[in-house]
């Protein structure tokens, strides 16, 4: 149990320093009023999203490295937990606006988007918050051991 | 059949026994949860991320209805058809009901969309039902799914002691929240406060620095990048005059005790009643004013008396505020409908701290007339000092923004 609890902080630990990193890049690039693009990752360099959306990354990073100590207490534990609700918001908010904008046919086009338009905004490169996504879900594995544990 | 006390004492007894789990009680995660949301040193974050949700679906929902499908059906097909079937091109019936229009080269030319033909059934229609409704819809399904999952009253403990500088309480948060939504609920809201001194400045402050969910919702079509620093003018200016009103007005600010539920699982019947009731509600009010706003501002249009009113007061609105004399027009007729003056702004040339300016403008300056009317029930006492305290904000807060922009560089 303690050898699974310690390889558990270790994940969380890694998923905390690269959460806060992409919080602070986040910060950094709107600041420098632009927007970041390599390879599969896009920061948005607006106020709202980069900005506003990167101070929630950031915590949801300080809230994995708070938690990761001591992991098996329930205390501890809900910050970890809490670090993945904000990312699932932030990448849930990210997620939503790519559905609405992949329906309308856009300005000059028809009433609807064509097939090939639809699966294109799916396409990447996406936000720090949805590329942490999937990693971020692994704390639903640690939510249910728990709840079979009581 | 009468018990004596020893035997009411075995009923309880008995009754407890059946209903009371002794032993030692063990948190569960929603527990820490719960306490994770309520302490501020990590309440806060939650409670911006909350915030951010709230926006961002807004956003993403009012832009899917409006931008992607209201736009093109009024202004591709509903405007051209009425300004063709409807009798009288260029008369006022027709400026008043369908397009204003304007003149080039000393011709009559019709609008090519909803937002510049200031029509009753044109611009009337669109703002209400193309721009309010899907942003209504999203802000109170949004708001009723914070309510019921429990979130509410952990956002009135945590802004309580923020809310208790400026004479208020954390269940000020309610009234306020509503107000962005419509002014009118969030004006009778502000009965869940205890004092005349709370109940005044809070009904002062929705009344001038909270925007309703119309004006959002047209602010986020029209101007959505300027949005985030007209809300940062209005929210700064809530906790100034905040300040300013609690030190000036006599009375008590009393704490408050709230008893703050467990997290649940919203129920989609409770939900989906709430949502219903208060659009209805909302529309009941909003519809009206909508449309008899811009009729009463095409008729004083036609009529010459915003144009006069402008004139009149162009040097205030040029020397103090720093905007346009253009403005002058929507700004009076705001008073009517605060959505469809900054839908007129949004088509006059200016620069974007102007704009800026003209829009904060729009929200401190007088309250809708369905404002107004709800306010005037709360009492005339309370109104006129609520007006009193407006005229004064508006000259020192618009002239204040305007010295801001000269000290940048950008007014």
């Amino acid at each position: 149990m303690a050898g699974k609890s310690s390889v558990a902080a270790i994940y969380f630990a890694i998923l905390g320093i690269v959460t806060t990193a992409f919080g602070i890049a986040d910060i950094l690039v709107t600041a420098g009023t632009s927007e970041f693009a390599y390879g599969i990752l896009e920061i948005p360099g607006d106020i709202f999203r980069g900005g506003w959306g990167g101070v929630i990354v950031l915590f949801a990073g300080l809230f994995y490295l708070s938690g990761i100590r001591n992991f098996d207490d329930i205390h501890q534990f809900s910050k970890i937990v809490m670090g993945s609700i904000l990312i699932w918001i932030m990448a849930g908010c990210d997620i939503f606006a790519m559905i609405t904008e992949s329906i309308p046919g856009g300005e000059d086009g028809p009433w609807f988007n064509t097939l090939g338009g639809f699966i294109g905004t799916y396409a990447p490169p996406y936000a720090p918050a949805v590329l942490l996504l999937p990693f971020s879900l692994v704390v639903v594995y640690y939510i249910r051991k728990r709840n079979q544990e009581i | 059949m009468k018990l004596t006390i020893d035997q009411r004492w075995d009923l309880i007894d008995k009754i407890a026994k059946q209903t009371i789990t002794f032993g030692e009680y063990r948190h569960t995660l929603k527990d820490t949860i719960g306490e994770l949301t309520i302490k501020p040193f990590t309440g806060l974050p939650i409670a911006i991320a909350v915030m951010y949700a709230f926006w961002s679906v807004f956003g993403s929902f009012a832009g899917f209805f409006t931008d992607g499908f209201f736009v093109r059906l009024f202004d591709a097909y509903w405007l051209p058809w009425l300004q063709e079937v409807f009798p009288g091109q260029g008369g006022w019936l027709y400026a008043i009901m369908v397009d204003a229009g304007g003149i080039e080269g000393g011709e009559f030319v019709l609008s090519d969309n909803c937002l510049e033909s200031f029509g009753v059934l044109t611009s009337g229609l669109f703002v209400a039902i193309g721009v309010v409704l899907p942003a209504i819809v999203i802000f109170y399904l949004m708001l009723a799914l914070l309510e019921d999952i429990g979130y509410m009253p952990r956002l009135a403990v945590l802004i309580d002691t923020m809310l208790h500088k400026i004479g208020l309480h954390g269940y000020a948060i309610v009234p306020t929240i509503l107000s962005l939504g419509c002014n009118v609920p969030g004006v009778t809201a502000t009965r869940i406060l205890e004092t005349k001194k709370q109940r005044f400045i809070m009904m002062t402050l929705l009344a001038i620095f909270i925007p309703c969910g119309a004006q959002i919702g047209i602010m986020q079509d029209v101007i959505p990048g300027l949005m985030g620093w007209i809300l940062l003018y209005l929210i700064i200016g809530y906790f100034i005059f905040g300040y300013i009103l609690n030190k000036i007005v006599p009375g008590k600010a009393p704490e408050f005790l709230i008893d703050v539920p467990p997290y649940r699982r919203p129920m989609l019947s409770n939900i989906g009643k709430k949502v219903w009731g208060r659009i209805t509600g909302f529309f009941k009010v909003a519809i009206p004013f909508v449309l008899l706003g811009a009729a009463i501002v095409g008729v004083l249009y036609q009529l010459g008396v915003i144009r006069f009113l402008g004139d009149a007061l162009a040097p205030v609105f040029v020397g103090w505020f720093g905007v346009p004399k253009e403005t002058a027009g929507p700004l009076i007729a705001a008073f009517l409908r605060k959505d469809l003056a900054v839908a007129q702004l949004s088509v006059i040339e200016m620069t974007e701290y102007q704009m800026i300016t003209a829009v904060v403008l729009v929200s401190i300056y007088f309250p809708c007339v369905a404002t107004f009317a709800m306010m005037l029930k709360e009492g005339w006492k309370e109104l006129l000092g609520a007006m009193a305290v407006l005229v004064v904000v508006v000259f020192a807060y618009g002239g204040l923004i305007h010295l801001i922009g000269i000290l940048l560089g950008v007014a």
